[in-house]
């Protein structure tokens, strides 16, 4: 059993083919990176598989369940989370209760709950605290807790980004650039931050442009170029890919 | 689970104190109780307008729920001859049902598109009122609709004293606005928050965000339900154009100047553009004017609404004390 597959995957929008017919599987336990240059359909597949835009055709199995066609909340209920290219967060909540609002699955939230406050409610929304905390401080964002979202620095705003994804504890994170407009210090922290989440067992598939990210970072790279799987091996076999060069880089280009 | 803070809580159990003392204090003056009573429908009317903004949109078609309530509990009383004890309830009942049921379609739209399908769905309730004649009366109305009376067997209370109906409507705002408060300082309000700041991030951290807006939008139209109901029993008369869009739109302009961010904004909007609107009405056709200069005005000088007079006044305090 596969912890991601997708079998013949299509995706098109009107007359656009973003995704033809793509095959891919990730295994559990690895920092799978997804390259390719500009509209190759990278962020495309995420959408996919997170349940953002239907699939055309094809099939995406998430640990042996197929989840296209699934809405996205359902998705994210299996397991599988996903991060945005953009930041994308709840700008006007504090860091804390960000982290807090991502923790909504394990919540146990009710109704009736919320309106006779039930000691159930109160003690499962304390854990929900001490559990966004956690995340806080396993990120590094503790310090920061009671900030406004919206005023924090753009690197901290993506770490946040992950943050609220880990609260939803996915056994697989689906990042789309993390590293997307970081300096180089907020990028090599990302990068240990990566490292950390797999570490506690968590399958990652992450879309990057900096080949030095990928190439450092990622135990196995799968390459798209027009919506097609063209390559797919360790950041060794990718690099020494002829095929890759020619697509990708272009015929001159030297791979870092 | 964000409790109250001690500032606040003195603040809104002092509002509550007053409203309790006010029929004293005027001296059980007809009119100003009146008044009163009128203040606790738009404040109830606003502040489930509220319940709905909090997922980021305004509804057009409130007004229309309330009515539903009016009429349901109205029609129970003159075709059935059940008090408002009973239509109460029933009022309350269907004006959900049908929040329910028309939230379904309405709550898959968006920004303006859900403006202008609840601006139509208010308007074809108002519509349905008015055609449906044999039934809800036409543009006429409904008459007569008795309030009722409470007989405890060793006490009855007949609820046309309206010093009794003021006590009966404060408790209605009373437990409006705490259920309101209850369920936007919870979890719940967390996720409606969510779903107002950020939908597509809510949707990808599980949140089944249709699901909460169909039930957010049952919950505010039932309650603003039961204060339909209070209100035909009140006027004891009521028609399609009690229950117009107009009628919505102060309920967003009450929202406007108390502010957006707090159930305490639609509650000191309500309260306060009441009393000025009963102010301005000796001067006739000249009220509406004035009271749109008094909404520009507070627009313009009071940014974030009278929810954010403590904050300012707190500020301006430090600022003074610190010199």
């Amino acid at each position: 059993m596969y912890e991601l597959e997708a079998r013949n995957l299509q995706m098109k929008f009107g007359g656009v083919t973003a995704i033809a017919g793509l095959d891919l599987v990730v295994e559990e336990g690895e920092i799978r990176g997804l390259i390719g240059p500009n509209g190759a359909g990278k962020t495309t597949f995420f959408n996919a598989c997170s349940g953002r835009y239907p699939i055309t055709a094809g099939e995406i199995r998430y640990r042996g369940h197929t989840i296209s066609g699934l809405k996205p909340h359902e998705i994210a209920a299996q397991g599988l989370v996903r991060t945005f290219q953009h930041v994308t967060l709840f700008k006007k909540f504090s860091v804390l209760k960000n982290v807090m609002a991502g923790n909504y699955l394990h919540a146990q939230h009710s109704y009736w709950g919320s309106l006779l406050r039930t000691r159930k409610t109160r003690e499962a929304e304390a854990g929900s605290e001490r559990r966004a905390r956690e995340i806080l401080d396993f990120i590094g964002l503790g310090h920061i807790a009671h900030q406004q979202a919206a005023t924090l620095a753009h690197g901290h705003q993506k770490m946040l980004g992950i943050a609220i994804a880990l609260a939803a504890e996915p056994r697989m994170l689906l990042l789309d650039e993390p590293c997307a407009g970081m300096n180089n210090d907020e990028s090599r922290e990302m990068i240990a931050l990566v490292r950390r989440i797999r570490d506690t067992g968590i399958t990652i598939m992450l879309i990057e442009h900096d080949m030095k990210v990928v190439m450092g970072l990622c135990d196995r790279i799968t390459v798209l170029n027009f919506g097609n799987n063209i390559a797919d091996g360790t950041p060794e076999e990718v690099r020494a890919n002829p095929e890759v060069r020619e697509a990708y880089l272009g015929s001159q280009a030297h791979v870092a | 689970m964000e409790d109250l803070d001690r500032p606040h809580r003195i603040a809104w159990l002092a509002l509550l104190a007053v409203a309790l003392v006010v029929p004293f204090l005027v001296n059980f003056d007809l009119y100003l109780i009146h008044v009163g009573i009128i203040i606790t429908f738009n404040v109830s009317l606003a502040a489930s307008l509220w319940l709905i903004w909090t997922l980021g949109v305004i509804s057009f078609a409130h007004a229309g729920f309330m009515g539903i309530g009016a009429y349901a509990s109205a029609l129970v009383l003159t075709k059935l001859g059940l008090s408002m004890w009973y239509g109460l309830w029933i009022g309350a009942f269907i004006s959900g049902a049908i929040a329910l049921a028309i939230s379904i379609p309405l709550m898959r739209t968006r920004a303006v598109y859900f403006f202008m399908a609840s601006w139509a769905v208010g308007e074809v309730i108002k519509r349905n009122f008015a055609y449906f004649k044999d039934f809800f009366g036409g543009w006429d109305g409904v008459f007569d609709i008795k309030p009722p009376v409470l007989d405890l067997g060793f006490l009855q209370i007949d609820f046309a004293n309206r010093v009794a109906y003021y006590y009966l409507a404060l408790f209605a705002v009373t437990a409006t606005v705490w259920v309101i408060h209850r369920v936007n300082s919870s979890r719940t309000g967390m996720i409606y928050w969510s779903i107002h700041e950020n939908e597509l991030l809510a949707q990808h951290t599980g949140i089944n965000v249709f699901r909460h807006k169909v039930i957010c939008f049952t919950i505010a139209c039932t309650l603003v339900g039961i204060t339909g109901a209070l209100y035909a029993h009140y006027q004891t008369y009521i028609s399609p154009k009690t229950f117009d869009i107009w009628k919505s739109e102060f309920a967003l302009v009450h929202l406007i100047v108390g502010g957006l961010t707090t159930v305490g904004g639609p509650v000191a909007g309500a309260i306060s553009l009441t009393i000025v609107d009963e102010l301005l009405r000796a001067t006739g056709y000249f009220r509406t004017i004035f009271f749109g200069v008094v909404l520009i005005a507070s627009v313009l000088l009071l940014p974030g609404g009278l929810e954010t007079v403590p904050g300012r006044l707190r500020k301006l305090f430090q600022r003074t004390s610190g010199r």
